[in-house]
């Protein structure tokens, strides 16, 4: 296990694919009368094995942004595609992992991961071969025939990311996945993240709270703000992974992504209202 | 002592003295009152005659008789009103029409006790098997019915989503997501309507039959024989009981993953 991880930590140019581009996406909800902006004008390009995080207030649409990605809400304008094909709804080549674990309970690990193999058509030898390797893969071994409510929080968290990794998707979405867990378990795991990113190479989209989280994996640090939901900003991260929490820059980011936030949240009350007066002329 | 230490040797969750605690005291209560004679020995017979009469009716093979009467009316009356109960709730459960047609004569349906379509259905069937069985299966149709429509229902929308992430096909998903999710909640209205099927049949002896515990019960009665009357309660009570643990046993073993 212990020389999977990538010495210099570089992408290898094996994985081109995965590339990732939203163009003029917009997004709207209908509430009784008035039209409510989730996502307005969002262009985003996210490369082949980038790592891309994205913060933003409650209500800015970034859990949508993965939902739409994933091909679970497919009501949206604008274009989505995935190695330049549009996306028109799930696939295998992009898998997602949820805030909550997900997991079915009546499941045990071995049959929830293997649930993520259930329209392929490999002999059941090979997808017994997946399985244990995935489970390997999230340092789960031992754990296959335990059920979820036997789990801490934390090794359920990785069982589901066990089950988005199994179909060795092009793309993986992680939507909070660190967001119910304890802050040690959250360290903990942030760093079996940036592991299994590595290893796996795909491209990932995280959605996350915590601003430190999301500088600390994140090759770029996308920047949400709410009503409607857009992008804010766009902040490149130029720090080598594994990242030291304490460098000034890490430092230096975390603070102006925090005053956007902070700042974003103080007016958000006031557009809400004047989002919500101006889209009832539509109804 | 020695009821005691044999009961300690069965599978009894609990420690044996303390649930055996409350039915030997109410015992020991009635052998007291029957001894001390309190209570006229034609309203409270003791458990001596208790006892008796179940060796005399088990020797002439009457207990047994009934017990096959009432047993056989039941499964088949259960199973037949089960069935249809848990094909028609799944069925209200997945599909928006068909509870906005039934649900409304349904709940209606729902209300009226069981004994209560006994008189009409002697007229129509007379007091043959027919008429025991339709009202077992009615009775446990409406429980079934129930279960199987609020579990249907309430399948988390999370776990469709998970499904459709993979890519599930049909089948699969009835298999592996909503048989499993469903079957807790379905497996308790099947044991809810056991019990009242039962109820419902040893009410429905009592009142029209020529053979069943019921039927034993009100022969007994007639012929002023508490002993024999006081047997068919208790066996009813035991059978109840036994079904009951049976279906409960038989739910923590299928829905194993609940057990926290």
């Amino acid at each position: 296990m212990g020389n999977l991880i990538h010495p210099d930590f570089k992408r290898s140019a094996k994985s081109l694919s995965g590339e990732l581009s939203i163009q003029s996406l917009h997004k709207q909800y209908r509430l009784e009368r008035n039209y409510l902006n989730v996502l307005e004008n969002i262009n985003l390009t996210i490369l082949p094995g980038e790592f891309v995080s994205i913060v933003g207030p409650s209500g800015c649409g970034k859990s949508t942004i993965l939902r739409l990605v994933v091909g679970l809400d497919s009501d949206f304008q604008g274009r989505i595609l995935l190695d330049g094909k549009p996306i028109t709804s799930t696939s295998t080549d992009r898998g997602i992992v949820f805030q909550d674990h997900r997991l079915f309970p009546w499941m045990t690990v071995w049959e929830n991961i293997a649930f993520a193999l259930v329209n392929s058509d490999l002999p059941s030898a090979e997808k017994r071969d997946i399985v244990s390797l995935n489970i390997k893969r999230v340092n789960l071994t031992g754990f296959a025939n335990a059920y979820p409510h036997q789990l801490s929080g934390g090794m359920a968290q990785r069982a589901a990311i066990a089950r988005a990794l199994v179909n060795e998707p092009k793309i993986l979405l992680l939507d909070e996945p660190l967001g119910a867990l304890d802050a040690l378990t959250r360290l903990y795991l942030q760093a079996e993240l940036q592991r299994i990113w590595i290893q796996h190479r795909s491209t990932m989209i995280m959605v996350t709270h915590d601003v430190e989280e999301a500088l600390f994996l994140g090759d770029r640090v996308v920047v949400m703000q709410a009503n409607p939901g857009r992008i804010k900003r766009v902040v490149p991260v130029p720090l080598e992974h594994p990242r030291d929490r304490s460098s000034p820059l890490f430092h230096r980011l975390k603070d102006e992504i925090l005053a956007d936030l902070i700042d974003t949240d103080s007016t958000a009350e006031a557009k809400r209202a004047k989002s919500l007066a101006l889209r009832s002329d539509l109804g | 002592m020695n009821a005691i230490s044999t009961a300690k040797k069965l599978p009894i969750p609990a420690d044996a003295l303390g649930l055996l605690a409350v039915p030997l005291a109410m015992l020991a209560l009635w052998v007291l009152v029957t001894r001390a004679q309190w209570v006229p020995e034609q309203l409270l017979v003791s458990p001596t005659k208790v006892i008796e009469a179940v060796g005399e009716l088990w020797e002439a093979g009457e207990l047994q008789g009934h017990l096959q009467n009432s047993l056989r009316r039941l499964f088949l009356g259960f199973f037949s009103g089960a069935i249809f109960g848990l094909i028609f709730g799944v069925l209200m459960g997945l599909f928006k029409s068909m509870e906005d047609y039934c649900a409304p004569l349904f709940n209606a349906f729902r209300q009226i006790p069981s004994i209560a379509f006994i008189p009409m259905l002697i007229l129509i069937f007379g007091i043959d098997e027919t008429f025991k069985i339709i009202i077992v299966a009615k009775a446990a149709f409406f429980p079934v019915a129930l279960g199987g429509y609020d579990s249907v229902r309430g399948i988390p929308k999370n776990y469709f989503e998970v499904a459709k992430v993979y890519q599930c096909p049909l089948w699969p998903l009835i298999k592996q997501v909503v048989i499993p999710a469903t079957v807790p909640q379905i497996l308790t209205g099947l044991r809810l309507s056991l019990s009242r099927s039962w109820m419902v049949l040893v009410a429905a002896e009592l009142m029209a039959a020529d053979s069943g515990i019921g039927q034993m019960m009100e022969w007994g009665r007639q012929m002023f024989r508490m002993d024999i009357v006081v047997v068919g309660v208790f066996i009813t009570g035991l059978i109840g009981f036994a079904l009951d643990y049976g279906f409960k046993w038989l739910e923590s073993r299928m829905a194993r993953w609940k057990m926290g």
